[in-house]
């Protein structure tokens, strides 16, 4: 059928469109169900709120506030993030769509779809908690260029760390804390470097190259790498 | 049976050796020094049985050879317990010589990433319920989690800095005394030694219970 609507598509899509096809549906299936966005948003509001509530912005002293904020930051950040992006591939297996999907896309394709998703969950939440977390523990920051680019790249090396992992763990039993298991060593080199990164930030003690950023970066780069070699055997059957 | 003979007596000489050939090194309180001929082997087992894994791990990806498996899951238990070892002794050096059991120096940091890497790859292991599928993510995550080793080396040392003995315990460093020398790389080859034997012994094991293993309509 020429030109007509069931027109059979050979060769003519990409791995870029066909993972920013994916991406789209996800977002729209997200923002039908708000299952991943208030799974996440909530753990993070509630643990700010309690980190908030108990600590205060006077307990801590003002020569400590660098170091000890940057850690509350981003345990806050990561343990949202572990609490909620194992569901972009945890809904297919639930909705019986990964035979669809391993049709209808290339598997690297479902990756970078999948990644792009949870990076938009990860920035929505960031924008939301990052700035809520400087108001309200009075946060003083020296050099917020740095530490805007430390809190993306970090955000990006959650993703990128984390993805392949939902993967495999919505193929196996027991998915939500395995996922937490096995993500945290995988992320752990990522969070103490963002730590350090938002301290230095924090204080001002020089940005020096923006070394931290630079592991981040680095970090996001390999475990992209990595995972696109590794997925398509995670994920054909 | 010949080496498993002659590895017993060497280990058995090393023994020895590292209490009544050897001196005690100066500048540590007593006798703890000594530690360093069992203390560091098993670290260097715990590093040596995780590099086996990801390289098992990885032929196991290309070839699907289930000896690959065998191997990379042999490596990966025995790297947990020669981790565990390490991490207990050095615990005991720690409180003689620094005064507490932890103190996250920067080793005692990436043991602990070590035996979380373990951790979950087990956990890995047994949440799969397909044979199959099993191995291929098992491999899968031990070498995406060997890819993150080389941050631990950029990103750990930068925290703290090491209490760890490096000069005169190093037998790199010319500080190390020939005697002990002799004694620590005997200990690193009788460790390898057993590590091998063991590793064999256990690939047969899962060999043996691989035959068992249950088939494909058992899981349906």
């Amino acid at each position: 059928m020429k030109g007509g609507r069931w027109t059979t598509q050979t060769g003519s899509s990409t791995y870029l469109s066909e993972a920013i096809a994916i991406w789209l549906r996800d977002l729209r299936i997200e923002f039908r169900t708000r299952y991943a966005v208030n799974a996440i948003l909530m753990f993070a509001v509630t643990t700010l709120v309690a980190v908030s509530f108990s600590i205060g912005s006077f307990r801590i002293e003002a020569s400590e506030k660098p170091f000890l904020y940057a850690v509350l930051l981003w345990i806050i950040l990561v343990f949202s993030a572990l609490s909620g992006l194992s569901r972009s591939f945890v809904k297919e297996e639930e909705a019986g769509t990964m035979d669809a999907l391993r049709l209808s896309a290339r598997p690297q394709a479902v990756f970078l779809g999948k990644l792009f998703f949870n990076l938009t969950l990860l920035g929505a939440l960031e924008l939301i908690i990052v700035p809520s977390f400087i108001l309200l523990m009075k946060y003083e920051i020296e050099y917020p260029g740095f530490f805007a680019a430390m809190i993306i790249s970090g955000g990006f090396g959650l993703g990128a760390g984390t993805t392949i992992v939902a993967a495999m763990i919505a193929q196996a039993s027991a998915r939500g804390a395995l996922f937490s298991a096995l993500s945290f060593p995988l992320l752990l080199p990522l969070m103490i470097t963002a730590i350090k990164g938002c301290e230095r930030a924090a204080i001002g003690m020089g940005t020096a190259g923006w070394a931290e950023v630079k592991i981040a970066v680095a970090y996001v780069m390999i475990m992209m790498v990595v995972s696109l070699f590794l997925f398509p055997l995670v994920w054909e059957e | 049976m010949i080496l498993k003979a002659m590895l017993s007596i060497w280990m058995a000489v090393i023994i020895v050796a590292a209490f009544l050939y050897t001196e005690a090194a100066v500048g540590f309180p007593g006798e703890t020094s000594r530690i360093l001929f069992f203390h560091v082997p098993q670290a260097w087992v715990a590093t040596l049985s995780f590099l086996v894994s990801m390289i098992a791990s990885a032929t196991y990806l290309a070839k699907r050879n289930l000896k690959a498996d065998y191997l990379a899951q042999s490596a990966a238990e025995l790297g947990f317990l020669f981790c565990v070892l390490a991490t207990v002794t050095g615990s005991i050096f720690a409180k003689a010589t620094w005064g507490s059991f932890w103190n996250w120096d920067p080793r005692e940091t990436s043991i602990v990433i070590l035996l979380m890497i373990y951790g979950a790859y087990f956990a890995l292991r047994s949440a799969v319920p397909d044979p199959e599928r099993k191995r291929v993510f098992a491999a899968v995550y031990s070498i995406l989690a060997f890819t993150t080793v080389p941050f631990l080396i950029f990103v750990v040392p930068r925290i703290t800095a090491s209490l760890h003995p490096e000069n005169t315990m190093n037998p790199t460093q010319p500080g190390m005394d020939p005697k002990t020398l002799k004694v620590f790389l005997g200990s690193l080859l009788a460790y390898t030694g057993l590590f091998v034997w063991m590793l064999r012994l256990k690939m047969r094991i899962l060999r043996l219970e691989g035959l068992k293993e249950p088939r494909f309509g058992d899981f349906i």
